[in-house]
This record gives C-alpha cells, sequence and structure tokens, in this order.
C-alpha cells in the first residue's frame, strides 16, 4: 500500500509545530523513519494510522485520503499499527488479548479468528505461552504480542513505532528480521533512532528532524553523504576537536578515534569506509537548525 | 460492540477486589439495617407481604450497594488509555460509539451481577422461610423497574466521570453524590434526593407499586427546596422517573463520544 504525503504540516494544540511540509513517498517493501527524539516520528505514524487529524496538506495511503471519514475506514482495514508505548490488559492470556482485537479489526468467523491467532502465535514464537496472562510477560514477548496483533488482520500497510527500543541484542535481531520477512509485498514503515535497525533491514529510509524531512532514498545515498568526511585519527595526545567522534577505543599507549568531518581532523587522519550511521550523523552535522 | 460489551464483561467480573468490595459492603450493610434486613420491612407488619418484602429488599440494597458500584466502574474508561490499549483500539477500524457503548454495557452489567446476587437471593431466602413463591415473581418485576434504571444512569456517571478528574477524587465526590443526591432527607438542605433525579428507587416502589407510607402518598416534601422535582407519585411519574434514567445515560454516552471526538486530534 503506497503513501504518499504532500505538504504534510501538524501543529499540536499546544502549539508545538511537530511536522513541517512533509512531502514523502512510500512504495511497497520495508521502509526506514530514522529521527532523533521529538523528530516527528511518532506524530507522523499516529497521522497516517488515523489517530491525528493533519493540520494542513494531503496523505493518502493506496489511494485514499485519510482525512475522509470512508477513506479513514477503508486505510484502518488495511492497517496493522504497532504503536511506540503499546499496553495490553494485564489479566488476559495472550490468545484472549488478540481474539479481542481481532473482533475489533473485524474477522467475526470464530474458527478464522482461531486458526488466524494460532498461526501468528507461531509466527512470533509465542505458541507456548499463549495461555499465560500478559502480566507475566517480558518486554521482549509483549512486544512480539504487539506485533501479532499487528498482523491480524493481514495488513497491507504495517507501522511499527520503534519496535526495538529496550529489547536485548538478540530479541533486537530477531524482531527487526521477522519484520523483513512480513515484508514482501506490504509496506512496512519502520521508525527508530537506531540506525543499525534500518542498515539492516531497509533498502530505502527518510530522516526526520525537527519536524522536517532532512533526507529520503536509498540506503546507499545516505552513506554517500558521509564519503570522505569518515577518518582514524590514533593520536597518544588530545582528542580531535574539529568534527564528530562516534567512536574512540584504547590503542597502545594513546587512543584510535573515527571522526565525522567535513576536513581531516588530524594532519595524521586516514579516510576510513562510512557506514550507514557515518550518513546519517553527516547529514546531521549538515542539517540547518530547526 | 459486542466483542468490547464481551471483554469489558469478562474482565470486570474476574476482578478479585470487585467481589472483596461488594462482601464487605453487603456485610456492613445487613449488620446496619439488621432488624429490618431480617424481616424486609422497616415497620412492626413482619414483612410478610412479599411485594412490599421485594421493594424493601431493593431500597435496602440501593442504600450502599450503588457507592461500591459506582467506584468500580470509575476507572474502566480511562484505563484503556493508562494502560496504552487505546492506541490499537482507536486505530482499529471499529465503530467508536459502538465500542463505548459496548464497554458501558459490558461493564455495568458485571459491576451489577453481585447487586442481583444479593437480592435475587434475599429473595429466595424469602420465599423459603415465608413459604410464599410469589416472592420470586415479585423480585423479577421489582430489580428490572426499581433498580436497574438507577444503576443504567449511575453506571454512565461513573464510566464518564473520571474524564474530568482522576478516579480518586472522582469517587469521594461520587460518595458524597450518593449521600447527597439519593439518602439524605429532602428538608434538610437543597438536594435532588427525593426528586425524580434521585438513582435510588423510591417513585417505583410509590408509584408503581402502589408502597404508601403510614397512609400518605409520596411526593413534595413540606418545607423542602426543589418540590418542583417532587410530583406526587403515580404509575406514570414511575415511568417518567425510568424515561429520566434512561435519557440521562443517553445523554452522558454522547457527550463522553463527542468530548473523545473532539480531543481526537
Ligand atoms: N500530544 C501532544 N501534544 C503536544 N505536543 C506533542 C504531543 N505529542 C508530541 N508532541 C511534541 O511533538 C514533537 C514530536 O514528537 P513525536 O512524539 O512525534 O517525536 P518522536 O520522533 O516520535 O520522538 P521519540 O523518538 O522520542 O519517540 C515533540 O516536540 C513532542 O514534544
Ligand atoms: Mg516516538
Amino acid at each position: 500500500m503506497r503513501i504518499q504525503i504532500s505538504q504534510l504540516t501538524k501543529t499540536y494544540k499546544g502549539g508545538v509545530h511537530a511536522l513541517k511540509g512533509i512531502d514523502l513517498d512510500v512504495p511497497t517493501g520495508m521502509y526506514g523513519l530514522l529521527g532523533s527524539n521529538g523528530a516527528g516520528k511518532t506524530t507522523l505514524m499516529r497521522t497516517l494510522a488515523g489517530l491525528l487529524r493533519p493540520t494542513s496538506g494531503t496523505v493518502r495511503l493506496g489511494g485514499h485520503d485519510i482525512t475522509t471519514q470512508d477513506g479513514r475506514l477503508a486505510v484502518q482495514r488495511a492497517l496493522g499499527y504497532l504503536p511506540q508505548d503499546l499496553g495490553v490488559y494485564p489479566d488476559l492470556t495472550a490468545r484472549r488479548f488478540l481474539d479481542y482485537i481481532a473482533l475489533l479489526k473485524g474477522i467475526d468467523g470464530r474458527s478464522d479468528r482461531r486458526r488466524r491467532i494460532g498461526e501468528l502465535l507461531e509466527v512470533v514464537a509465542l505458541g507456548e505461552h499463549a495461555d499465560r496472562r500478559l502480566k507475566g510477560y517480558s518486554g521482549g514477548m509483549l512486544r512480539r504480542v504487539g506485533i501479532a496483533q499487528a498482523l491480524l488482520n493481514n495488513p497491507r500497510l504495517l507501522i511499527v513505532d520503534e519496535p526495538t527500543t529496550g529489547l536485548d541484542p538478540e530479541e533486537r535481531i530477531r524482531f527487526r528480521t521477522l519484520l523483513s520477512h512480513l515484508a514482501g509485498d506490504r509496506t512496512v514503515l519502520l521508525s527508530t533512532h537506531i540506525v543499525e535497525d534500518v542498515a539492516q533491514t531497509c533498502q530505502s529510509l527518510a530522516v526526520l528532524a525537527r519536524g522536517r524531512l532532512v533526507f529520503q532514498g536509498h540506503v546507499g545515498e545516505l552513506v554517500a553523504r558521509a564519503y570522505r568526511q569518515v577518518w582514524t585519527v590514533t593520536t597518544s595526545g588530545t582528542a580531535p576537536s574539529t568534527g564528530r567522534i562516534v567512536a574512540a577505543l584504547p590503542h597502545g599507549a594513546g587512543m584510535r578515534y573515527r571522526v565525522v568531518a567535513p576536513v581531516p581532523p588530524a594532519p595524521a587522519a586516514e579516510p576510513a569506509e562510512p557506514t550507514l550511521e557515518d550518513g546519517y550523523l553527516a547529514l546531521m552535522e549538515a542539517a540547518p537548525p530547526a | 460492540m459486542i466483542a468490547t460489551l464481551r471483554y469489558e464483561f469478562l474482565m470486570q467480573i474476574r476482578r478479585p477486589i470487585m467481589w472483596i468490595v461488594y462482601g464487605l459492603t453487603y456485610i456492613t450493610l445487613v449488620a446496619v439495617f439488621w432488624p429490618a434486613y431480617r424481616t424486609l420491612s422497616f415497620t412492626d407488619d413482619g414483612g410478610h407481604d412479599p411485594k412490599l418484602a421485594m421493594l424493601t429488599s431493593a431500597k435496602l440494597i440501593m442504600v450502599l450497594l450503588p457507592i461500591v458500584y459506582g467506584c468500580l466502574i470509575a476507572d474502566r474508561l480511562i484505563r484503556d488509555r493508562r494502560l496504552g490499549v487505546a492506541t490499537i483500539m482507536d486505530a482499529s477500524p471499529a465503530d467508536p460509539f459502538g465500542r463505548l457503548t459496548g464497554k458501558y454495557l459490558g461493564v455495568c452489567a458485571a459491576t451489577a451481577v453481585p447487586i442481583a446476587l444479593a437480592f435475587f437471593g434475599r429473595a429466595v431466602v424469602y420465599a423459603m422461610t415465608e413459604g410464599k413463591v410469589e416472592a420470586l415473581a415479585w423480585s423479577v418485576a421489582v430489580f428490572p423497574t426499581a433498580v436497574l434504571p438507577g444503576l443504567a444512569f449511575l453506571g454512565a456517571l461513573a464510566l464518564a466521570g473520571p474524564l474530568l478528574m482522576p478516579p480518586l477524587p472522582f469517587r469521594v465526590l461520587f460518595v458524597a453524590y450518593w449521600f447527597w443526591g439519593n439518602l439524605i432527607p429532602a428538608d434538610m438542605m437543597p438536594t435532588l434526593s427525593h426528586t425524580i433525579f434521585a438513582a435510588s428507587n423510591e417513585y417505583v416502589a410509590y408509584g408503581l407499586f402502589g408502597q404508601t407510607f403510614e397512609g400518605l402518598a409520596y411526593g413534595p416534601w413540606p418545607d423542602a427546596a426543589l418540590n418542583a422535582l417532587r410530583p406526587v407519585a403515580s404509575p406514570a411519574v414511575a415511568v417518567l422517573w425510568m424515561g429520566v434514567m434512561v435519557a440521562l445515560t443517553i445523554a452522558i454516552l454522547l457527550i463522553t463520544r463527542l468530548h473523545a471526538a473532539r480531543s481526537e486530534s
């Protein structure tokens, strides 16, 4: 389900300009949405999910205008949404909770529901815990219940808001791998501030900063932003003062720094191979404030 | 709507705290009103008339149990937001007013179960000890007319009230409201009690079931303010009271929905 956003702004009641004129086109497949805290990722996703009314601009999802009642319903039927701060009813079991959400999503047939829930519990590897109450679940397990509920209606658009935050490394890798398997012919919009998650799963991404879109394109293009801007400096003296230090490792008697900077941060600096994270940082260094 | 009704009912009825609080309050009620609760009569007639006994039984449980009822409902609507489940429900294609109605019906039905058990349980005991099976028929007539309309309104009030303030102060206010608007004598201060806006059941008892107190009709109190709201009891006024309760319920639910829709964006 294609996402077409044009000139989208969102101003909250308190006067916070959370989104300032977003133009974005998201094709099917995995798509990353990067941005630091408060950049506007959640605001954008809540708008796409029909929970927030845009202040101005248009949002079309699979051709449906999200601001009309009918358009919103059509989108919500095809939508799976995993919010950033999803909660559950602690006294329900995972199976019951999913049953409730499935009913709300309009999966009326009892046997359909039972089969779908059974399948999804296997997909997220919760089969053996399915009849335990959710209050005993770990953070990672709850996140998997969250993705299972999002998938109940076999959505063509899957929106996941920072799903890997707070997970241990193994669980995080498992979760993002699961997401890329889900992509296929769906649109999966994954927001995160963990660059590595995007690097490992998405081919394209957009970067939000303070309510503006500062990048959209292929992962490779963002990496290229850091081309000739990443350096390794090995020194026993003071740290380089220009550019942004992204790593510092003890090296013999001194330190080895990895620095993102437009010019060599020290005479002895050696060029290094950029990563997506370097590209992101280079972009942020270059982005105009507010 | 059905889905929400079912799950809200289930989650509420399985709350241990509900049964505990009801149990304790019920024991208190029985202890405080012991002679009357034993005979199901406030006078010394022995409570042998099954109709009057059932009305008295309804009146007695409506003294304290509605407080528990309201307090237990008070956290149910805001809980979804607090727990963080509201987002996915709002993002589902399910109709918001249907969900609200389902929640209202499910929660109130579950929370009314202990009240119904107390009432019908007492009716069964009465029927057995007095040897009057008619009491069961009277109980079936009294509960939906004298008890349910009040509970319907109180449930809507308790569900929606905490949108305006946190549940704890709301509960305190609710208890205060209960005494002020339903229990105190009408001539004590300007009050809604004994009016057609009171959730307690008097108009049905006096108007529909023809109960009298020392042969007097029920209605305006001497020297009380707001007597305009206390018409002389009659079957029509009893029906009016039920209509008022239902209308208030619907009004509260509609306002709640409008409030939610407005604060959406
Ligand atoms: N309901 C709200 N009312 C007023 N302002 C809000 C509201 N929600 C978010 N904001 C503000 O809007 C801006 C964008 O917030 P948003 O939650 O969209 O950012 P985010 O990119 O998701 O951040 P994070 O990574 O911390 O989740 C922030 O300045 C935030 O304080
Ligand atoms: Mg966020």
